[in-house]
């Protein structure tokens, strides 16, 4: 992280009538990382990515891409961004293929060959020449994703990009965020409502609400630190598990259920707990760490409020 | 430069990708054709050897209804002259049921093409809004003026396809309904109580484009509405009603002096070539100056709130 950043957010401000909608949001995205913007519903997430890519004002600060900014280098600064705003609305009359070639139309150096490259990539070769009225939303979701890497951009700024694809659908636009990140160093930038999504997508998660930043937090220090997480051992004997497992967590942070007994504990304390149940002779089935530190961090943050 | 064409080429594949825009190209043909079938099974008889006599008639009987119809006296004046100078100057007047006859009729067919254009300019704007394809479209490396202007182009590149259509099209029907005819004749018409001569192919000419100078201010007015109400409906259906109720508001008001200053009193360029003004006053370099006015005002308001607004859809 010691390079230059490639997206730099500078005290943005946006006013719409008399209301404050964003409130002065500075942070920088890097290449090579998948960067988290998480926030309630109105919390501002989709107004900061609409004046990311320009279109809409700011109403203070700036936000540099690649150190071109977006209002008045708009042209420089906007090529190297490739997005899907909100849903990926398409032209339905055309086909899939006449959306990529309009989109091509409009920046330069985009040739045939780099078109079919990115339609191979998004495994549409098959339906490509099909009008995108029969698409599914999976479909419209790669198309968008085509569209937005058609003239291999820096920045790659995807909003809610799992919505309305099924697990696989979401599991292999994980796996290829990250390729695009860690392989080709581009700058993705995610929006999502899926707190345990963002957890596996994203190395760093910023924190919106009320048009406020709230944190910038490393998923994976968050992950690996200290904090103590609700581990769950799959048992059969609950009262031994209890009895071993108390050894190392206080009594009141422990909870019984059917089958199974969690206990809050930081990280480096599992093996050891293992080892005391197998020594003393509990058959332990499973092991698993609740994955809600990250949503509980968010719930405490942002006031327990419902995150739809 | 490469770039702008580029962009007018999406505009056209998405303007004739459309089935509703090639189904209007469909009903022009349609109407042209109608029209010519009707004209040839019409009971009309060709203009008789003794033509002039007829003419001298006519005459006659129109210098009555001059008396009795005062209001009416600057069109008989001019249809007089005009028989007068045919018998003078051994000019027979043209058959109805003739090619070029019937490509003078084809202006009707601009009414069309206006209501057409309007439809596809009504939308030019508003249906990447509704659509929410302005979202993909504005975040590219061009800027906002030059999306609009490919816009703009490609609706008046979509009126002149239907012009062209129309004229070769009436060319072709009517030579085949009636006859080609290579050297169609003169045309004749009157203006400051002169009767004057014209080639009938730059008159047809002339009659066009003195038809699309409404076309091209309504297809202005309605790709302003398009850009300003982001609704189509809105941006048609009002550019419709003004286009239908402008003349004619024009004609009930035009005892006030400031009617010269509405749009549609001066549409109608034809009033200072072959026939009378409107409203005293009434210049060609004046309805000229006002078009321009209207003009520049629907380009500026469509521009500038194009330019500025934030995309919020």
């Amino acid at each position: 992280m010691n390079k230059k950043p490639l997206v730099e957010l500078k005290g943005v401000k946006k006013r719409i009538g008399k209301k404050d909608i964003i409130h002065g949001l500075t942070f920088d995205i890097y290449g090579g990382e998948v960067f988290g913007f998480l926030g309630p519903n109105g919390a501002g997430k989709t107004t900061t990515i609409r004046m990311m890519v320009g279109l809409m004002s700011l109403s203070g600060g700036q936000i540099l891409i690649k150190g071109k900014n977006i209002e008045s280098q708009y042209k420089q600064a906007v090529s190297e961004v490739g997005a899907i705003v909100e849903n990926p609305e398409m032209y339905k009359f055309l086909t899939g293929y006449q959306n990529l070639i309009h989109y091509s139309r409009m920046v330069k150096g985009v040739s045939k060959g780099r078109i079919a490259e990115v339609i191979e990539l998004v495994g549409l070769t098959n339906r490509i020449h099909e009008k995108v009225k029969t698409y599914s939303l999976g479909m419209r979701q790669r198309l968008g994703l085509a569209q937005a890497l058609l003239h291999s951009p820096s920045v790659l700024i995807l909003d809610e990009p799992t919505n309305g694809l099924d697990p696989a659908g979401i599991r292999e636009i994980r796996y290829y965020l990250r390729q695009l990140a860690e392989k080709e160093g581009i700058a993705v930038i995610v929006s999502s409502h899926l707190l345990s999504e963002m957890e596996l997508m994203c190395d760093r998660i910023a924190i919106i609400q009320n048009g406020k930043l709230i944190g910038v937090q490393s998923t994976k220090e968050f992950v690996e630190s200290g904090t103590e997480r609700k581990v769950r051992f799959l048992v059969d004997e609950i009262a031994a598990a209890r009895h071993a497992v108390s050894h190392h967590v206080k009594s009141e942070r422990i909870t019984l259920g059917n089958g199974f007994i969690e206990a809050e504990m930081e990280r480096e304390l599992i093996p050891e707990v293992t080892a005391t149940l197998v020594v003393e002779g509990v058959k332990v089935y499973g092991i698993s760490t609740e994955t809600r530190t990250l949503e509980d961090k968010f719930l405490e943050v942002t006031g327990g409020k419902e995150i739809v | 430069m490469s770039n702008f064409i580029g962009l007018i080429r999406n505009e056209n594949m998405k303007i004739y990708s459309r089935i509703g825009n090639l189904i209007m190209i469909v009903l022009l043909i349609g109407f042209i054709g109608l029209t010519g079938i009707l004209t040839k099974t019409d009971k009309t008889k060709p203009v008789s050897d003794n033509w002039k006599q007829e003419l001298k008639e006519q005459n006659a009987s129109m210098q009555k209804e001059i008396k009795k119809e005062p209001v009416m006296k600057s069109h008989y004046e001019r249809n007089i002259a005009i028989n007068e100078y045919r018998v003078t100057q051994n000019i027979k007047p043209m058959d109805t049921k003739s090619q070029w006859s019937f490509i003078g009729e084809s202006p009707d067919a601009i009414q069309f093409i206006l209501i057409f254009t309007i439809i596809v300019a009504g939308g030019m704007v508003a249906s990447e809004f509704s659509w929410g394809t302005i979202k993909l479209l504005l975040i590219r490396p061009v800027s906002r003026s030059t999306i609009l202007a490919s816009k703009y182009v490609s609706t008046l590149l979509y009126a002149l396809l239907l012009i062209v259509i129309t004229f070769v099209f009436s060319w072709l029907w009517g030579g085949i309904l009636f006859g080609f005819e290579l050297s169609p004749g003169t045309h004749l018409s009157y203006a400051d109580g002169k009767v004057i001569e014209e080639n009938m192919i730059w008159h047809m000419w002339k009659e066009y484009g003195f038809a699309s100078i409404l076309l091209l201010m309504m297809a202005t007015f309605a790709f302003m509405m398009s850009t300003i109400f982001r609704n189509s409906s809105l941006a048609i259906g009002f550019s419709i009603f003004l286009s239908m109720s402008g003349t004619v508001a024009v004609q009930l008001l035009s005892k006030y002096e400031w009617v010269k200053y509405i749009l549609f009193a001066n549409v109608d360029l034809k009033q200072y070539f072959d026939g009378t003004p409107l409203t005293k006053g009434m210049t060609l370099n004046f309805s000229l100056a006002v078009l321009a006015v209207y003009f520049v005002l629907f380009v500026a308001l469509s521009w500038l709130v194009f330019k500025k607004r934030d995309v919020a859809a």
